[in-house]
């Protein structure tokens, strides 16, 4: 998944720093990036199409052809499926790049994914899967969730090893293959191939952080995400007898379920708030004008102030941020054009505030539907997602990183909204942080998981400038 | 298939048992030689598995037409009519045309279908396609839906005229391939293949008009002259979509809700017609005083009584009698569990009530649901609308005057509207009257299968309708 930043304007993490001018990407450097993004966009890692572990070895070769050594990376196949999300033989890649010496410290992670959410080419104005580069982006499913945060990794390291730098500690590659379904690969990461990856100290992860600019050109700000809301999936099911179509039952379990959707559609979950997102609001506060600003001024004075938080919720950009949300997303019903439905359901997904149960989120809706015709289910088994603590070097050196290439760029601490990859290590112990470089024009492009999905073409160069500075200043001294 | 009204009756009516007569043990009208050679055809005709695809259409078609061509029909005049059905289903329609040495009237068309709804032998006590006679029941697919309607009609041809019977008018036997699919064998018939088709009226024998209750109370016989428009219609919300974690202000699934709550409480307009009006003064009868009774009787007095109109309407003996019905059927919608859905889609399916155009009922729907929910019929089906077939009294004087001949004086005839659709509906577009008059009858519910599992047709109901039938060709027909 991937979240971008709204409009802010003010730095809270740290003050702007005097950065070095960023590294330059060499022509080559430039060409061996787009080729690497363009073959990769054209892959359609799409749960149940078979493609992610053809990626996960093209990307293994990017590696192996840049003098990683073949014993230090893995493809790593499994299967990953679930009744609801779809199944696949995919598979994840392992790179581990060891340290010149002793080690310093346990390694780093670098996390990421390579699979993509579906896109039907009837919904979209281009093919999702052939890149093409059009007003100064790049368009295909993946450009921001997140194949260009593999890239971005990808190159930066190949762009150091050529250079001749030698990491002090090692740096450890885990990119999964099915983030955006059933979270299997990090799962495994997290418990199974913990001694490939040498039980690291803590992970950046692709999929989160990263920033915008707002569409008048001024810098919107760059979160680093230390938090995330919890994952979790719910189905409301109706039953029903059925019957001919031609007679018509009073009951229906179409209509059943449109009215307990009706029911959702205008539900708010209650108000909540915790350190980084009030960080967050803080940040926002002081610069923020007109009615949201006073609205997040106001909740922060009085976190009792539903009304106020509610203004805040129903602001395009800071969507999710004051609660938990549900909304539907998938529907399901019938079985023949002229028969009455015997079965219909509704696929509920939910972001739930750090620290609440899933499980008191399904009573919760229960007593919203409050039809005994309506069952509510859960999905999985998710439990409540956990903060990471604010590391000064992680911070400090995303700082850097972003105010070199953007010179006066806000940071934010950032709860996510969605889920990553970086649940299961979070939960294992090991901090994870949104760390990713590349930004985009906000709201316009928020188009992760929707259609025509795009990337600033200057962000994907950015990037690559990003990770290799991050991993410079983390690994290098 | 043809629905019967009757089994929908049953629960009405079943009040008040009086001791009867069990209809199955009641002797056989049909001559010992003639049951025979019945048997033997439909014996024959119900273990060929003539399911969609199988390619065993064609076999029947032999079958039916080797009667007729040993019963003294000329080749010249037996037409095998091959086509195909759902895409790569290759099937087979048979016409035979029994000419009237004289012929004074237009032809009369009588329908029937050779194919069979699949059946399973896992899901079955007995193999489907082995013909069983048990308990005094002819068993197997296709035993009611409709073997027994194509030998019945035949073989009342084949044994007229043995007797020498020469009819006064062409009768024209048309069987067609994939009745329980595709309806394309009808919808040939009544256009392309029309030179061979044409006439005045035609006898549908899909489907017994009959039936009694459990305490064998006789229901009635329905004589199916009018059905609605079957059309379905997509409704379809679009939305930018996005991820799950951001829901946005609007929602396709949620637009689509909404505006299936409008579709849920929306009634059309009440309308009546000859062939309705007629079946609720039987209704009228048979219910007496009873509350449905009273509305019934308000509604006739005064066809502007909406409030009477929907009270009957909400009954559910009489769901879809009263106007055009729409229901959600199937729902589809958005494309990953955490993302934002960019299209959902409800299927709405429609039965029309006859000389309504569908698109007016398009119009109807988009008015209700507003501008941004797309309506569209589904472009796989346009229906036909239908008028209903006029109430012709030589039709119902034949059908009355057999059905107490063959069945009981105490089993009353009456006109209905079907709210489903079968081969008739595509004669009635295309202006020939249908008549659904098959004299084979069940027990409801129980001998309620076609479609379903042990399929079964009552012995004596099997072998009555061919004598049914030899009146229904000489009423009409001399």
């Amino acid at each position: 998944m991937r979240h971008l930043l709204a409009a802010v304007s003010v730095a809270v993490l740290a003050a702007t720093s005097v950065s070095a001018a960023p590294p330059k990407l060499t022509q080559a450097e430039h060409d061996a990036t787009h080729a690497m993004f363009e073959h990769v966009i054209n892959t359609p890692t799409v749960i149940g199409r078979h493609n992610v572990p053809a990626m996960a070895q093209y990307v293994a070769d990017q590696f192996k052809a840049a003098g990683f050594p073949a014993e230090d990376i893995h493809v790593m196949p499994y299967h990953t499926g679930s009744a609801t999300q779809g199944e696949d033989d995919t598979a994840a890649l392992i790179v581990r790049w060891r340290a010149a010496g002793t080690p310093k410290a346990k390694p780093i992670l670098l996390l990421g994914h390579m699979d993509v959410v579906e896109a039907k080419p009837e919904d979209w104005s281009v093919d999702p899967f052939k890149m093409i580069e059009k007003d100064g982006y790049y368009y295909g499913r993946g450009t921001t969730d997140m194949k260009d945060g593999i890239v971005g990794i990808t190159q930066a390291m190949i762009d150091l090893k050529r250079a001749g730098f030698k990491p002090t500690r090692d740096i450890v590659v885990l990119f999964t293959g099915d983030e955006e379904t059933n979270g299997i690969g990090a799962k495994k990461g997290a418990t199974d191939w913990l001694d490939l990856l040498g039980h690291p100290e803590f992970g950046l992860n692709a999929d989160g952080g990263g920033g915008g600019f707002n569409e008048d050109g001024s810098p919107a700000g760059y979160t680093l995400q230390t938090a995330e809301k919890t994952y979790a999936d719910y189905t409301f099911t109706v039953h029903n007898r059925g019957g001919h179509s031609s007679k018509p039952r009073k009951d229906n379990a179409i209509y059943s379920l449109a009215h307990a959707l009706d029911k959702l559609e205008s539900y708010r979950f209650q108000p909540m708030m915790n350190e980084t997102t009030r960080a967050y609001f803080e940040g926002r506060a002081k610069t923020e004008k007109g009615p949201l600003g006073d609205a997040m001024r106001r909740w922060l004075a009085n976190p009792n102030d539903g009304e106020a938080a509610d203004i805040i919720e129903a602001s395009e950009s800071e969507v999710g941020l004051t609660r938990t949300r549900c909304v539907a997303t998938r529907l399901f019903g019938g079985h023949a054009n002229n028969a009455l439905p015997q079965l219909a359901t509704a696929r509920i997904n939910c972001r739930i505030f750090p620290g609440v149960d899933p499980n008191a989120v399904k009573a919760e809706l229960e007593r919203l539907v409050n039809d005994p015709e309506v069952i509510v289910t859960r999905e999985d088994d998710n439990v409540a997602s956990l903060a990471s603590p604010l590391r000064p070097d992680v911070t400090a050196a995303y700082t850097r990183a972003v105010q070199a290439l953007h010179p006066g760029m806000p940071i934010f601490p950032e709860m996510s909204t969605g889920a990553s990859d970086a649940r299961p290590f979070r939960v294992a112990g090991i901090p994870i942080y949104g760390a990713n470089g590349g930004w985009a024009v906000v709201p316009i492009d928020n188009r992760a998981h929707g259609r025509d999905e795009r990337l600033p073409v200057q962000s994907l160069y950015d990037n690559v400038v990003h990770w290799e500075m991050m991993l410079q200043d983390l690994a290098g001294k | 298939m043809n629905r019967a009204i009757a089994f929908v009756l049953a629960t009405a009516l079943s009040t008040g048992a009086i001791a009867a007569t069990d209809p199955r043990t009641v002797p056989t009208q049909l001559p010992p030689a003639w049951q025979a050679k019945a048997r033997a055809v439909f014996k024959q005709a119900i273990e060929i598995p003539s399911v969609h695809h199988r390619g065993q259409v064609p076999k029947v078609a032999k079958l039916l037409a080797d009667q007729f061509r040993a019963a003294g029909i000329p080749d010249a005049d037996i037409h095998f009519m091959p086509y195909e059905g759902l895409p790569g289903d290759q099937t087979e329609a048979l016409i035979v045309r029994w000419r009237s040495p004289h012929p004074t009237k237009k032809p009369i068309l009588v329908l029937g279908h050779m194919d069979v709804v699949e059946a399973k032998r896992s899901d079955w006590k007995y193999d489907p396609f082995e013909f069983r006679e048990e308990g005094g029941y002819f068993l197997g697919r296709g035993t009611s839906d409709m073997k027994n309607g194509d030998v019945a009609t035949t073989m009342a041809a084949v044994k007229l005229m043995s007797e020498g019977f020469k009819p006064d008018r062409d009768i024209i036997f048309l069987y067609s391939g994939d009745e329980e699919t595709e309806g394309k064998g009808a919808t040939l018939g009544s256009t392309k293949w029309r030179n061979l088709t044409d006439a005045e009226f035609g006898l549908n024998a899909d489907g017994g008009c009959a039936s009694y209750d459990q305490n064998f109370k006789p229901l009635g016989c329905g004589i199916s002259m009018a059905e609605k428009t079957f059309q379905t219609y997509f409704m379809t919300t679009h939305n930018p979509g996005g991820h799950s974690s951001r829901p946005r202000p609007d929602n396709a699934i949620y637009d689509l809700a909404d505006a299936l709550e409008k579709v849920r409480t929306y009634r059309f307009q009440p309308m009546q017609n000859d062939v309705t009006r007629a079946y609720f003064e039987e209704r009228a009868k048979q219910e007496g005083n009873s509350q449905l009774g009273q509305e019934i009787r308000a509604w006739l007095a005064n066809p502007n009584d909406g409030a009477a109109a929907d009270a009957i309407e909400a009954n559910p003996l009489e769901v879809g009698i009263t106007r055009t019905r729409c229901v959600a059927t199937m729902l589809s919608g958005g494309h990953a569990d955490n993302a934002l859905p960019q299209s959902a889609t409800a299927t709405v399916n429609c039965r029309i009530f006859p000389g309504v155009e569908p698109p007016v009922v398009q119009a109807e729907l988009q008015k209700l649901v507003g501008p941004n929910v797309e309506v569209k019929p589904d472009p796989n089906y346009i229906g036909q609308p239908t008028p209903a077939s006029p109430l012709r009294p030589d039709v119902v004087a034949a059908v009355t005057n057999a059905v107490h001949k063959v069945i009981g004086k105490d089993m009353d005839v009456y006109p209905e509207m079907s709210t489903g659709a079968s081969d008739g509906s595509f004669f009635r577009a295309q202006g020939i009257p249908v008549y659904d008059i098959d004299g084979s009858w069940g027990i409801s519910p129980l001998d309620e299968r076609a479609h379903g599992l042990d399929e079964r047709i009552p012995v004596r109901a099997f072998y009555d309708d061919v004598v049914y039938w030899t009146m229904i060709f000489k009423s009409l027909a001399s």
